[in-house]
């Protein structure tokens, strides 16, 4: 025995992706018993942005969290309004992995989520709003700020303007100061509030 | 003229951002290094200071900044048994591992991703003949690919300066390596051969499908220079490439926590690798 | 006597910022992860094992709950794991214990309340 080059060609005919890929077939497969089909079908969707409706149906039902993420990959990399409103119903999930998972595949869609990201961060639940502004950690937009400052303005919930103070000390600048030292006025009685604003305040004033 | 002050409070600011995407943290001491590429990146992007710098990086749609910064902030050099641990750990472990549950005489099946100019899938090569006994009963494949033809042409031709077969011990560069008029080593004609070369782009889905049934990826020192949505993309390329119980072994400055939640951290004495679970 | 260690698990780094500042002046020695994956990765390759993991439930690429039915699973010794969320839904409490959580706060903490949950469950932090 020894290190050989391949004695047959890939044994790729024999598997999972032998139907037939056009829309239609990929539809099918995304509900077939074995989920190693089912992720292939939601890799190859990636070419069909026709396929959201069937992508986020199929999320709704999938069990399997290897196939989720492959959707959500696919979501992703099609980029539209409707898959960004299949993410968004991902953030209302029990799911903590799913939910997460789709934080994440939103991070990298600015057109598409900052056409929602205000609805999002008025949401009347509280974890959403949160969810919204992790979003904003990472998506390249210019009004990134902006919707922070108006966060820990009007946002009655403590953990959704922490974690809006968390990210201002990375990006923010002396565009939010004053709404900084507000907030830590309307939070007198919390520690972790005052903590958190000194840190952004001091990075904001030490960069300028 | 570039403002050359880069004060603690950005530092620690930029400390977290590239902990947060690349997994490398560091610590007070390394500040002089650190400053020193933040400096040199700030003056190569005309920027002129620290915030100019930081917000090219955070908010640049292409991420090239941040590969510029993350070359600047790591070694990658490439050269034969680098991270040997990995090597080790691959005869003494994940190979024991795999062959405990394959029926004899099957194919064990090695990529090497990126080959790069071959070090790589060469040295997995020479380990494997050297220090696994199990190649008397098994056969092994190893696949090189790279998305670079002109690196691919080198890599076949497998001609080496001294500096990258200088941690080979003399016995194994004798064996294994002919000495060139030039001063240059080239890798014996037997494993030129037995290694396959191949070229791959990973966000090909036409050039990647053929990549099943792996039992071992190497992907070291690659993904740390994607973003976010391409790491998400090269992860499910190599989730789907390998077997079931698989394995994949990455860069030690790398870290599955920003890569993917698709495998399983795995230990085994010599190093941490990830797993393709079992059962889907 | 040497200290106790505990591993902050967080994605916020201003979150693990004031946790490590409470538990360090209580006397404690604290490590941070920004994942389930990368403190998966720490409780693994450490030499000694960590006194407890301090864990918060939204996390990108492994979430508070995974991390502990993983770690739950792994060969190492099995050390008490506080969950810090900012949901105080009843399901997620539930799922916390389920995962192998030991408490579950709900965000934000106060510095006292911390300390004294963790030294409820590991003892007093080391001397200075």
């Amino acid at each position: 025995m020894a290190i050989v080059k391949q004695r047959q060609a890939s044994p790729i005919s024999q598997d999972e992706r032998r139907h037939i890929r056009d829309l239609t077939g990929l539809i099918e497969q995304l509900s077939d018993p074995n989920p190693i089909a089912r992720r292939w079908a939601a890799r190859d969707m990636a070419n069909y942005p026709d396929s959201v409706s069937a992508l986020a149906g199929q999320l709704d039902r999938e069990t399997n969290g290897t196939v989720r993420e492959a959707i959500l990959t696919t979501l992703m990399l099609i980029g539209n309004t409707d898959a960004v409103s299949a993410l968004v119903r991902c953030l209302r999930s029990e799911d903590a992995a799913l939910r997460n998972d789709a934080i994440e595949v939103m991070k990298n869609m600015p057109d598409a989520v900052s056409m929602i990201i205000r609805d999002l961060l008025r949401d009347p639940d509280p974890d959403v709003r949160i969810f919204a502004v992790n979003i904003l950690e990472s998506l390249r937009h210019p009004d990134v700020q902006k919707w922070l400052i108006e966060v820990i303005s009007n946002d009655k919930d403590i953990n959704v303007c922490s974690t809006a103070v968390d990210l201002l000390a990375e990006v923010g600048t002396e565009d939010a100061l004053s709404a900084l030292e507000a907030l830590k006025g309307r939070f007198s009685e919390e520690p972790y509030i005052a903590f958190s604003v000194d840190v952004a305040l001091k990075r904001i004033k030490d960069n300028g | 003229m570039a403002d050359n002050s880069i004060t603690y409070e950005d530092f620690v600011k930029f400390r977290e951002f590239f902990y947060r995407k690349t997994g490398i943290y560091f610590e007070d001491s390394k500040r002089y290094f650190v400053d020193k590429r933040i400096l040199e990146r700030i003056e190569a992007t005309n920027t002129g200071n620290f915030r100019g710098y930081f917000n090219l990086l955070r908010f640049q749609a292409s991420g090239d900044e941040l590969q510029h910064l993350i070359n600047a902030m790591t070694v990658n050099e490439t050269y034969f048994f680098r991270e040997e641990y990995q090597f080790n750990c691959l005869v003494n472990s994940i190979l024991p591992y795999i062959t405990k549950t394959k029926t004899p005489g099957s194919l064990i099946r090695i990529w090497s991703i990126p080959s790069s100019s071959g070090e790589e899938p060469y040295s997995i090569a020479i380990y494997l003949t050297e220090y696994w006994t199990g190649l008397k009963d098994w056969d092994v494949e190893i696949i090189a690919s790279d998305i670079d033809t002109n690196i691919l042409k080198k890599a076949k031709e497998g001609r080496y300066s001294p500096r990258s077969v200088q941690y080979l011990s003399e016995g194994i560069l004798k064996k294994y390596f002919k000495p060139l008029p030039d001063g240059d080593y080239q890798i014996s004609d037997d494993f030129r051969q037995a290694v396959e070369f191949t070229h791959v782009n990973l966000f090909n889905l036409t050039d990647t499908k053929p990549y099943r049934h792996f039992d071992v990826i190497f992907c070291r020192n690659l993904l740390i220079y994607f973003d976010d949505q391409s790491r998400r993309q090269a992860a499910e390329v190599f989730f789907d490439a390998l077997r079931p119980g698989g394995f994949i072994c990455l860069g030690h400055s790398e870290s599955m926590s920003r890569i993917s939640s698709l495998f399983k951290v795995r230990k085994f004495p010599e190093a941490i690798v990830y797993q393709k679970p079992e059962e889907l | 006597m040497s200290k106790k260690r505990v591993l902050v698990i967080d994605d916020s780094a201003t979150v693990r910022m004031y946790h490590r500042s409470v538990l360090e002046a209580a006397g404690y020695e604290v490590s941070e992860a920004i994942n389930g994956i990368e403190a998966l990765e720490k409780a693994l390759a450490v030499q000694e094992p960590f006194d407890l993991y301090i864990v918060d439930i939204n996390m990108p690429k492994m979430d508070g709950y995974s991390f502990l039915r993983q770690l739950r699973q792994q060969p190492i010794p099995q050390v008490p794991a506080i969950v810090v969320s900012t949901e105080s839904k009843t399901h997620d409490k539930a799922q916390a214990y389920e995962a192998g959580a030991n408490f579950y706060l709900v965000k934000p903490i106060r510095p006292d309340d911390l300390v004294a949950y963790v030294c409820l469950l590991i003892g007093q932090g080391g001397h200075q």
